[in-house]
């Protein structure tokens, strides 16, 4: 059903790429995908408009108008909690990554340091150091996991929306002289739901990909 | 780094500086320790460049626990960017900074080290066996600044007023004010923006008793060449860029 699906690249993060630039994309992602909706739902006002003045000659199209606003709704509601979990891993790779350089600079102390007479201080925080970033690590990839998960959903609405959109053509081809009004609909919504399953598709596929390295 | 004893009484002021690893395109900075028996102040502590090895050469000197206090003259990277990793190695100590730069200097990173406020007017760092006095320099150069006093050693730390830019290695005091002065002009004149602001501090500084007069950058100042040197500023004309 899904044209690139499967086959379509996923936004790539070499291993030199920051995990910075990779969350950051991944939000940007986001925030695209949420206009796109946004798109959706005027499209789905647009549409409710048309059937409205087309009266009889659209009679089934009303219903799906409906269907089509309820998927955008949901798609919005959805990202927004995504949003809220993308901004979280940010803070936490931020607070990862400053953790990781203490770690690294504590190890250039100690090495550094051994003839010092208060070398051994250092010990303690360093392990404790060690510590936190490893929860820190840990905390990471539970947020990843759980925010793969968020993204899953996002499909759900994205793959309900192309449905609605095939059966909208239907429909629109016995309105009569609305015909190419409601077939623009039914294309606006198809196409969005496209883009937002292809750049889902892609945060998804850079989420791993920072969760395979974390 | 070269570490340099500069009082020894009932505690211990140490100058760090003059790091032979440092890179090539960062500033060289001066940074001071007072050491007492149970605590330790480290006054601008410097850069991320300088985190380890300025760690590492206070290990010389105190235990991690016992580093209790940090304090940042002004804001700037060379100062103080290196708050993020001071951070998680000592998440029980109190950095003392402007109150009027706490929102900015939180950028670098400050979750577990307490933020001591100073107000514009100054006040003190009271480290049991040593209370020193925290002297306002605001406009000197940074808008919110502060220099510290140390009665009882007589040693003025003086941020950047007094600093110099000169080739790396070079001895910690001035040997000879006269030559020295070329590799302070440019640097008070351009980074110093306001005469008005000068003038007060020199007012500020001159009822002072200082043996010593300690600046971030370059060498330190002793004796006569303290009075040399607030003499030289008063007469020189800063905020030369517009």
């Amino acid at each position: 059903m899904f044209r690139k699906s499967d086959t379509e690249p996923t936004m790539q993060v070499s291993p030199s790429k920051s995990q910075f630039v990779a969350v950051a994309s991944i939000a940007a992602e986001l925030s695209a995908v949420m206009e796109v909706a946004k798109e959706i739902s005027l499209a789905a006002a647009n549409a409710k408009a048309i059937a409205f003045r087309a009266g009889e000659k659209a009679k089934g199209f009303q219903p799906i108008t409906d269907f089509i606003n309820e998927l955008a709704k949901e798609t919005i509601a959805l990202v927004n909690d995504i949003n809220e979990h993308a901004l979280k891993l940010y803070r936490l790779t931020v607070k990862e990554h400053r953790m990781a350089e203490a770690c690294k600079r504590f190890e250039k102390v100690a090495a550094s340091a051994e003839s010092a007479l208060h070398a051994a201080s250092l010990r303690e925080s360093l392990q404790q150091t060690r510590q936190r970033h490893a929860d820190c690590h840990r905390e990471f990839s539970r947020h990843v996991s759980e925010l793969l998960s968020q993204l899953a959903d996002v499909m759900h609405p994205a793959r309900a929306a192309r449905v609605i959109a095939a059966n909208s053509r239907i429909e629109a081809s016995q309105a009569g002289e609305y015909l190419q009004s409601l077939q623009a609909v039914a294309e606006s919504v198809d196409h969005a739901a496209q883009i937002i399953h292809d750049k889902v598709h892609k945060c998804r596929g850079a989420l791993s990909m920072i969760g395979t390295a974390a | 780094m070269k570490m340099t004893k500069i009082y020894e009484g009932a505690y211990q002021w140490i100058m760090y500086g003059r790091d032979p690893y440092k890179p090539d395109n960062i500033i060289d900075t001066n940074q001071y320790v007072v050491r007492t028996d149970k605590r330790c102040l480290l006054i601008d502590p410097g850069g991320i460049e300088l985190f380890a090895p300025m760690l590492a050469a206070v290990l010389h000197h105190a235990p991690v626990d016992e580093i209790t206090d940090l304090f940042a003259s002004h804001q700037d990277p060379d100062i103080i960017s290196s708050l993020g990793l001071w951070d998680q190695a000592l998440p029980h100590a109190k950095l003392h900074a402007a109150a009027l730069w706490e929102g900015f200097l939180r950028h670098f990173g400050c979750e577990s080290i307490q933020y001591v406020p100073i107000a514009d007017n100054g006040g003190v760092i009271n480290l049991g066996s040593v209370e020193l006095q925290i002297v306002p320099a605001h406009y000197l150069h940074s808008s919110a600044n502060f220099n510290i006093y140390d009665p009882q050693a007589k040693i003025f730390f003086s941020g950047d007023i007094g600093a110099a830019l000169e080739a790396p290695g070079k001895p910690v005091f001035v040997e000879n004010f006269d030559a020295h002065v070329e590799k302070m002009r440019y640097f008070h004149q351009r980074w110093m923006p306001s005469n008005q602001a000068k003038r007060a501090w020199i007012d500020r500084v001159r009822g002072l008793d200082i043996d010593i007069l300690a600046p971030q950058h370059g060498r330190m100042f002793k004796g006569d060449d303290v009075k040399r040197f607030l003499d030289w500023f008063e007469a020189l004309q800063v905020g030369i860029a517009v």
